[in-house]
């Protein structure tokens, strides 16, 4: 009984709205980030986001700021490292992304006094979501999903292959770096409830679930929120009723419907699946 | 006189610091089939990659429709030109149709945030047809063998209504049954549409029996141009 008391008390209510928006934000991004194979570049921004929060709490200005400016910082240069740089786009999201958790890491040991504000960055809490959070991950749930249907057949063609969508007119590279930005808006905007460790597996684990199961794209981008939603909501279910991290549960949860839907997926018997 | 459909004057291109393209210079006249043949790394995809405006030109000029290609001019210039790319590497679950791959020649035309309209899928249907693939429409792009993918592309291109068409490579990722027949399938479009066409290929039989002139190109340069009815001789010469 006393767990159900539970889902009355306004801070269980906020983190059920935290876990929808941020389910939607990350899933909508997940699906382009999973379609244009640039799962790599998405852990590598989360973990930037990372770095610019512990940086904004070390030299005592306010972490979102600092990490949504580290986030598009890593955006921006991994785009045209991807695109044309000297390095492979593997070996520079490699070293981009374990120099950002370095930096993370040596500020995290220099913070003076308790880390317990900083650790909020790294392991998020949904629990604990303010309500400046909650209008900051509605406002950019809102935009990507308005960009995304405004945007959707353009998105769609650069999906399918860039240099013909290039070829035929469309501004396929802005549409690129566009993705990127809004990335790392999405990243920085779950940061806090979700955490810098686990926010990637929100981008990504809803995506290649949704991938599994459906060649429509509209469709995957359906499947994707509501599979966001719904392993939300269970994580946070599970946590609240057997005293668990609510993090860790959200992302197990959706860690088992992938490997479910990779299982059972039309695509994996037509031998056509696989997660990208 | 015919007038000239596209033209590259003086042009050099580079890959970092190796030249693609060393001062080539080319008049494709309105109507006409060329064909360039060559080896792999001659420069002939370059040459294409250059008309559409997608590498820099270093120096010299690319006129299209006597209009040259320079940034301003491109997203428009761009939606005249039909592009087959080489053989596209797309996973088989791509959450792509065929349907919505024709109706992509087009969303450049249709513009940011408008839906397509009845005419624009009426146009996706008829290039569907003319290529023979109206029973695949539904079917996930990455399903499709490489000729029916050929196939596709090429009524993604036709579904622009272009005055320029290139195909790089068109014969890259087929059976050699079916190169016969594309040879067939890509003169009707290009007569039947009233086209300027480009085909990229290193099959010189599939050049000569496609086209009606041919340029010869190697490390960059042009070689020669000649009829399409000499190529094979010319290539027994040098080979032989």
């Amino acid at each position: 009984m006393m767990w159900l008391t539970l889902w009355s008390e306004g801070f269980m209510q906020r983190a059920l709205l935290a876990t929808v928006l941020s389910g939607v934000t990350c899933s909508l991004i997940g699906v382009l980030i999973v379609t244009m194979r640039l799962s790599f570049i998405g852990v590598c921004i989360s973990h930037a986001a990372f770095a610019g929060a512990i940086l904004g709490l070390y030299l005592g200005v306010p972490p979102l700021g600092s990490s949504l400016v580290t986030s598009l910082l890593a955006a921006g240069l991994l785009g045209p490292l991807a695109d044309r740089g000297n390095l492979s786009p593997d070996t520079a999201i490699g070293v981009m992304f374990s120099a950002s958790l370095a930096l993370a890491f040596l500020l995290l040991a220099l913070l003076p006094g308790p880390k317990s504000e900083a650790l909020v960055w790294l392991w998020g809490n949904v629990l604990t979501v303010s309500r400046e959070s909650l209008w900051l991950l509605a406002a950019t749930a809102s935009a990507i999903a308005l960009l995304v249907v405004l945007f959707f057949k353009e998105l769609q063609a650069v999906i399918f292959h860039r240099d013909l969508a290039a070829a035929s007119g469309l501004p396929a590279t802005a549409i690129f770096y566009g993705v990127l930005i809004c990335s790392g808006v999405a990243i920085t905007a779950s940061l806090s409830a979700i955490g810098g460790l686990l926010v990637f597996s929100m981008v990504v684990n809803p995506a290649a679930t949704a991938y599994q199961l459906t060649y429509r794209l509209s469709w995957m981008f359906l499947l994707s929120t509501l599979f966001a939603i719904l392993t939300g909501w269970v994580g946070l279910a599970l946590s609240a009723l057997f005293n668990l991290p609510s993090g860790a549960m959200v992302v197990l949860v959706s860690t088992t419907m992938l490997l479910t839907a990779i299982t059972f997926s039309p695509k994996r018997r037509a031998g056509t699946g696989g997660i990208r | 006189m015919k007038q000239t459909a596209c033209e590259l004057r003086q042009v050099w291109v580079s890959y970092g610091k190796t030249p693609a393209l060393r001062g080539v210079s080319l008049q494709v006249a309105q109507g006409e089939l060329l064909g360039l043949f060559g080896h792999n790394g001659a420069g002939k995809s370059t040459l294409l990659r250059a008309v559409l405006g997608l590498v820099p030109v270093q120096s010299g000029e690319v006129l299209v429709d006597g209009v040259p290609v320079q940034k301003r001019d491109l997203p428009r210039l761009r939606q005249r030109i039909g592009y087959v790319p080489q053989m596209l590497r797309v996973d088989a679950g791509t959450p792509v149709s065929v349907r919505d791959v024709v109706m992509m020649g087009q969303y450049a035309q249709i513009g940011w945030g408008r839906l397509p309209s009845q005419g624009h899928k009426q146009r996706a249907d008829r290039a569907l047809e003319a290529m023979g693939v109206t029973h695949l429409a539904d079917k996930p792009f990455g399903h499709l063998s490489g000729g029916e993918q050929q196939r596709v592309l090429l009524a993604c291109a036709l579904a622009q209504s272009p005055r320029l068409l290139l195909m790089d490579e068109p014969t890259s990722s087929v059976d050699w049954q079916f190169v016969r027949e594309l040879a067939g399938l890509i003169r009707e479009v290009h007569e039947a549409n009233h086209l300027t066409t480009i085909v990229v290929s290193h099959d010189a039989p599939f050049l000569a029996r496609l086209c009606d002139r041919v340029v010869l190109m190697e490390g960059g340069e042009i070689l020669g141009d000649l009829p399409a009815s000499s190529l094979l001789k010319r290539v027994e010469q040098e080979s032989g």
